[in-house]
């Protein structure tokens, strides 16, 4: 036989001999586990359930709530894509031809159109002048029914009634503006506790000094403390107002696409919105990524405590296993098992207890957390929240998991296995 | 079978060694049952150590089936112990997950056999120490003398070329002790295994072919 031929069957040989370990040591574990006490296993998949759930849920609620807050940035700050007037320009112009030819692009659900400034609002209680309050906010203009295409407004009428196309001395304010009902800033707002009321009367003075009373319509809540301290009245009230015709401040565009905002930016600058700055909504959200970056500390701190429960957890086990077993592990190693194969035997039941823990943590989190939760959301100052499991976490968080036993099995596995078969049997 | 010369094993530190075996050079042909004696501390299971390979000798000469045990490897031990060697301990020490036919199989599917041949040989193991009704229980369900022919028949399962026992009837009671010695005279005359068994039983020297007398680490020729 040539050289050559010799190393190879010894290489066919030794990966034979490979195989037949594995198989050797599944036997093992499978038995081990399977012959096992039963409410011990139990208790052990419950405890890996439970931390794997625990990391889960963590995991998801995170995401749930950063989905609350990038959708409401979404609904009523920013849709997907935000235009802006041209650099040292306040407006943008030729808005209605514009809107037109964006909105009769592919992909695009609708546009809106608003003129923002800054007013003050005074509020006169008794009308007599002699308690009065004062405060600033932006007031927007919009068209009641494009709007409806873009924003939640509509729908997040706490009182009174949406605006109309054709109100002018209407107007509809934040729940932060009114006071009272759920409002989080009480104290800086007009109506205070008790709030305003529909169908009461406030002043509004506009930049160019004009003044103007307004009744009103209709108070909403978003839940988004950046939206519910706005008003708005309708587009041409503000014109009026602003002595302005077919501009405005800012167009915002939702579109059936939120990962594709690239292409259609392309595509508002092909039409010729050259000069105006275009954005996705992501440039605006700094704040929420900022928010995000710091639940990321307290994901991965109490990701990594799970982990260590979970690891203890498994040490534990494997290590009572192998103490008990010292003079079983010594006579297989004395009969002609290699370390190898005995501690591959208790790997697998590491792996066996995590893989277990991952099923049933998955399962409690999608067939009962996550149902319930769709019902009875999480009702945060920031939004209703609900349970956001990502496949990418989900597999992140399995591995983790599967990774941290592994190495918790092996430790005490290979501790022992390694002793003398001497040692193991006559043990010292 | 086997050959040794001037075999020793020390044991502890340099500045306090501990001379388990000073020297001890023996012959156990092919088919001989040996008994090893000597009192208690004499050195007879480190010998049995030494001849098992499950313990390295710290000098002196061994060979195996014309094999010179120093030139093996680690892996090779464990791959010579597996295919060639089987040992009965003083505790018999059954996985207490596996059943009988199970523990007896284990060597079998270690050499790379299927699991209908592990189950036909084990069986035939398992008859040869009379538990052919005893294939599917436990070890806790078994007795002592019913758990240590479990270990023998693990230990034959493989024909080893020979077989060792260091005190396998330590943990019994006479009769059944009685049944494990009867047994291995049985294996010894039936089927001409040799084997090689540590005992501090007297009556036992009536039992083997030949005893090796061992004191404070040297064969000791003063007795009969
Ligand atoms: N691992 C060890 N470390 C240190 N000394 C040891 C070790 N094993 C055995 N010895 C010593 O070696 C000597 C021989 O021990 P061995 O176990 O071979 O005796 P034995 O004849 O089998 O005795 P017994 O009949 O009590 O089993 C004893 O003095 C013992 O204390
Ligand atoms: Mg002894």
């Amino acid at each position: 036989m040539t050289k050559d031929k010799k190393g190879f069957l010894q290489k066919i040989q030794s990966a034979q001999t490979t195989l037949n370990d594995l198989k050797v040591a599944t036997f093992l574990a499978i038995k081990q586990v399977t012959r096992s006490n039963k409410w011990s296993l139990f208790l052990t998949i419950s405890i890996m359930s439970l931390v794997f759930l625990n990391i889960a849920f963590i995991a998801a609620l995170m995401s749930g709530m950063v989905e609350t807050m990038n959708s409401q940035a979404i609904d009523t700050q920013f849709s997907h894509i935000k235009i802006e007037p041209p650099e040292n320009e306040m407006f943008i112009k030729n808005v209605k031809s514009l809107k037109n030819k964006i909105n009769h692009l592919n992909g695009v659900i609708g546009s809106t159109a608003h003129y923002k400034t800054y007013t003050q609002f005074t509020y006169d209680k008794r009308k007599d002048g002699q308690d009065t309050k004062i405060g600033s906010w932006i007031v927007s203009s919009m068209s009641p029914e494009e709007e409806k295409k873009v924003s939640i407004f509509h729908n997040s009428i706490l009182a009174g009634e949406y605006l109309n196309k054709n109100d002018r001395d209407k107007i509809l304010l934040g729940k932060d503006i009114s006071g009272g009902y759920t409002s989080n800033f009480i104290h800086e707002s007009l109506g205070g506790s008790s709030g305003l009321k529909i169908g009461e009367k406030i002043t509004i003075t506009y930049p160019n000094g004009i003044k103007r009373e307004y009744t009103i319509k209709g108070i909403f809540d978003t839940k988004n403390l950046f939206a519910d301290a706005g008003a708005f009245v309708t587009e041409k009230e503000m014109e009026d107002m602003l002595q302005v015709s077919n501009q405005a401040t800012e167009i915002l565009v939702k579109t059936k696409n939120i990962n594709n905002t690239a292409k259609y930016i392309q595509d508002f600058r092909s039409i010729g919105i050259t000069k105006e700055k275009i954005n996705p909504w992501t440039e605006y959200t700094g704040i929420i990524t900022d928010i995000t970056e710091s639940m990321l500390m307290i994901k991965i701190l109490l990701t990594g405590i799970g982990l260590f429960v979970s690891g203890i957890t498994i040490f534990i086990i494997i290590f009572i296993g192998v103490i008990n077993k010292r003079k079983e592990i010594g006579i297989l190693k004395a009969i002609g098992m290699e370390k190898h194969t005995i501690v591959i035997s208790y790997l697998l039941q590491a792996l066996f207890y995590a893989l277990l823990g991952i099923g049933g943590g998955l399962f409690i989190l999608y067939f009962i957390l996550s149902p319930y939760f769709a019902i009875h959301p999480l009702d945060f100052p920031i939004g209703l929240v609900y349970l956001e499991i990502l496949t990418k976490d989900v597999i992140i968080n399995s591995i983790a998991l599967i990774v941290a036993s592994i190495i918790s099995g092996f430790i005490p596995a290979w501790g022992v296995s390694k002793k003398s078969i001497l040692d193991l049997i006559w043990g010292v | 079978m086997i050959k040794t010369e001037k075999l020793t094993r020390t044991y502890g530190t340099e500045e306090l060694p501990v001379l388990a075996l000073r020297g001890v050079s023996i012959h156990i042909k092919k088919g001989e049952f040996v008994g090893i004696m000597g009192r208690s501390g004499s050195g007879k299971s480190t010998l049995l150590h030494q001849l098992g390979l499950l313990d390295t000798p710290t000098s002196g000469k061994l060979i195996i089936d014309k094999k010179n045990t120093k030139e093996f490897s680690n892996k090779e031990k464990s791959l010579f112990r597996l295919k060639n060697l089987g040992y009965v301990f003083q505790e018999y020490a059954l996985l207490p997950e596996l059943t009988s036919i199970e523990a007896v199989s284990l060597p079998l599917m270690m050499i790379g056999l299927n699991s209908n041949e592990c189950k036909i040989r084990a069986t035939q193991a398992l008859e040869a120490v009379e538990l052919g009704d005893r294939l599917n229980h436990l070890s806790y369900e078994l007795s002592g003398g019913e758990q240590q022919r479990v270990a023998i028949a693990r230990a034959i399962v493989n024909t080893p070329k020979i077989l060792f026992a260091d005190e396998p009837c330590a943990n019994l009671d006479s009769e059944s002790s009685d049944v494990i010695i009867n047994l291995f005279k049985k294996l010894n005359k039936k089927l001409g295994q040799t084997i090689v068994m540590v005992s501090h039983e007297p009556e036992d020297k009536n039992e083997v072919d030949r005893v090796i007398w061992l004191k404070d680490g040297l064969l000791d020729n003063q007795q009969k």
